[in-house]
């Protein structure tokens, strides 16, 4: 796992002042907006749409300005992509709980026609499953770091981590005979 | 492919996936607080909601012997009488008071109450009571005309629920 060290850095912002602020929203926009692209890509892949990665998107970037004073300064990717996780778990569980309770509620999916194999493969994980093994894949952060952004145990997320990656080995290597 | 070539290929594979995922580099303003419309029409071209039972009576006793969830358009659905209303946006007395004004007289309030989530970030926990009146608090669901036609309203109070459609994310009224 070679990637992520480098560009954790790339997070911090700066500390609180004197008033016990950040700074104006300038300050936030300058810190965070540039996670915002990666954000709503990531949430495609949580959420398996454009339009509901966009929604949640533009809720986490909200609730992010509103929560900035609290944040402690240290990653803000992190910090980011935990309060559009949380956003769209909670928009998951609510698409299910009304979706069979109102009907169908309409969404386009999006799929990735470059690696059809390997969507297919995430698709077929459960979202939180899906989203540890992409912040510790594509991320690079540890169990640990992942079990505080998910607000679950640090085994909880080991277990993840093991059950999606032994089901994408199987789907990935189902057609290599 | 062994274990160590699935690590090194996914790495390289779910990142070059996440790359041409979409994205947009145009958050919303910060002085911004109502949501896109788009939401909106996309919760409101579903929402439908009921339940048909179908009873039947052998020797004196009743069996429900059917219990079929049944399509019936939302009525703020493109083409419904309150299409574009945003009663989820309201409170209950304030969609009540809407409801009302519109000659929606006859409706059933359906409260949700507990939690989306356990105390362990599990499944959470819900109580469902139907009622005359609506609570004061709570996120709105929009609902339907039932076959009966009465129109049955949702109202969400669970610690942790979002909102739907234009208001989904904003502040539990």
């Amino acid at each position: 796992m070679t990637t992520t060290r480098s560009l954790r850095t790339l997070g911090t912002v700066r500390p609180l002042d004197a008033t016990g602020s950040r700074g104006d929203p300038e300050a936030f926009e300058a810190a965070v907006r540039p996670h915002y692209v990666n954000l709503v890509r990531r949430l495609v892949l949580v959420l398996g749409n454009q339009h509901d990665a966009e929604d949640v998107a533009q809720d986490a970037y909200l609730k992010a300005f509103q929560a900035w004073d609290r944040f402690d300064g240290t990653d803000v990717r992190a910090w980011l992509y935990t309060i559009g996780l949380r956003l769209a778990f909670n928009q998951l569980r609510g698409r299910k709980r009304w979706q069979s309770a109102l009907g169908r509620i309409e969404s386009r999916p999006w799929s990735d026609p470059s690696d059809p194999d390997l969507w297919a493969a995430i698709r077929g994980l459960d979202a939180r499953t899906r989203s540890a093994l992409l912040l510790n894949v594509i991320d690079g952060y540890t169990h640990a770091e992942i079990a505080a952004m998910l607000e679950v145990p640090e085994g909880t997320v080991a277990s993840w981590l093991s059950r999606g990656r032994a089901a994408l080995r199987r789907e990935l290597t189902r057609d290599e005979g | 492919m062994d274990g160590h070539d699935l690590d090194t290929s996914l790495e390289a594979r779910l990142a070059a996936m996440e790359a041409r995922a979409p994205g947009r580099d145009d958050p919303p303003r910060l002085d911004q607080r109502s949501r896109r419309g788009r939401f909106a029409v996309s919760f409101a071209m579903a929402p439908v909601l009921v339940l048909a039972l179908v009873a039947s009576a052998a020797a004196g006793t009743v069996v429900i012997s059917r219990l079929t969830a049944e399509g019936h358009s939302g009525i703020e659905n493109p083409g419904q009488p309150l299409e574009g209303a945003a009663m989820e946006c309201m409170t209950g007395p304030e969609a009540q008071a809407f409801l009302a004004a519109h000659g929606y007289t006859d409706v059933v309030w359906q409260v949700e109450s507990g939690s989306v989530l356990s105390a362990d970030g599990g499944k959470g926990s819900s109580t469902t009571v139907q009622q005359a009146s609506p609570p004061d608090h709570g996120y709105v669901i929009p609902g339907s005309v039932q076959d009966s036609g009465q129109l049955l309203m949702v109202v969400d109070q669970r610690v942790g629920a979002t909102g739907v459609g234009a208001c989904f994310g904003q502040p539990m009224p």
